[in-house]
């Protein structure tokens, strides 16, 4: 199984969308790869991802989270690496936000569109979040 | 239920996705063939369990719950189960092992699965005898009777009935395939 991800939101929201169904993929053996792109760069950054905002109004579902042991960004990052999930930031954003590799998580590759569409061609499953 | 494993995986108080996470990690570190517990108190974790069994080619054997703990239980995938290839050439389909069931004489029927795998489903009257426990348990069946041994795919009992006709049981049959495609009645073990 291959699955190829699309991240180009960057809440606390879409994180999870995000790292849930990667790194459920990776345990199922599926190789994974997910395409960061605009807001979805927070997602990754080395900071931003530790204190992703949660949409307006939803504020109240942070009990929730802790309740339901949900773990945090960061672990689920760190753990999407550790299964070989391959993590592109998007080198067209990061030119347009004057960032570098060295501003995300360790680990990750930095490649344009096509980069990601040739991960893609051969996928099983491709998601946009 | 009371079932012997090899591994329990504690993912209790865990949350989707890391009861897959960690039954991927721990499945790793286990040889073919053995058989591991997950507890969990993710109300999702017996669809996503079963699912992921059915993705990774792994042995979904069941589930039970105690209060809001559930007990999946997995048998890591052995991939030379999967061949039809057996050596034992006296076997018995299962449509006839059926007739026999059903029939009014008594069989012997010996399961050589895990007893995990036994206690989720087997047939009645069967008795379990794990295959790597069968050296020192051979007192316990008669040389002459008409034995019929029964695993999942046909594989494991192919290599008892070998062990038995060496030694000394002359009518041994290999029940083919196996469990996994037995459509007759079974019994859980409570």
């Amino acid at each position: 199984m291959k699955v190829a991800i699309i991240a180009a939101n960057g809440g606390m929201f879409d994180a999870y969308k995000v790292f849930n169904i990667a790194t459920a993929a990776a345990a199922t053996d599926a190789e994974v790869g997910i395409f960061f792109t605009f807001e979805g760069l927070n997602l990754i950054h080395k900071e931003g991802h530790k204190q992703l905002p949660m949409p307006e109004g939803t504020e109240h579902f942070q009990e929730g989270f802790q309740r339901a042991n949900v773990p945090p960004v960061e672990d689920l990052v760190s753990m999407a690496s550790e299964m070989n999930v391959k993590m592109i930031a998007c080198q067209m954003t990061m030119d347009v936000m004057s960032l570098e590799k060295e501003h995300f998580v360790e680990g990750i590759d930095v490649g344009g569109a096509a980069s990601f569409l040739n991960f893609a061609s051969d996928a099983n499953i491709t998601l946009t979040f | 239920m009371e079932v012997t494993v090899n591994k329990v995986v504690d993912a209790k108080g865990l949350a989707c996705p890391m009861p897959i996470v960690k039954t991927k990690k721990e499945i790793d570190n286990l040889e073919p063939g053995m058989v591991m517990e997950i507890q969990a108190t993710d109300k999702g974790s017996t669809t996503d369990i079963k699912a992921w069994a059915e993705n990774t080619g792994h042995q979904y054997l069941g589930s039970t719950a105690e209060g809001d703990v559930f007990k999946h239980y997995l048998r890591k995938a052995r991939d030379e189960e999967e061949k039809a290839e057996t050596k034992h050439q006296d076997i018995t389909s299962l449509d006839d092992l059926l007739k026999k069931v059903e029939g009014e004489e008594k069989v012997t029927v010996i399961d050589v699965r895990e007893p995990a795998e036994y206690a989720f489903g087997h047939i009645p009257g069967s008795v379990n005898i794990p295959l790597d426990q069968l050296e020192n348990r051979f007192d316990e069946l008669d040389k002459n009777d008409e034995i019929h041994v029964v695993c999942r795919t046909g594989n494991r009992s192919d290599l008892a009935a070998q062990k038995m006709a060496g030694k000394g049981f002359n009518n041994v049959k290999n029940v083919v395939p196996g469990m996994k495609e037995w459509s007759g009645p079974t019994e859980q073990t409570n």
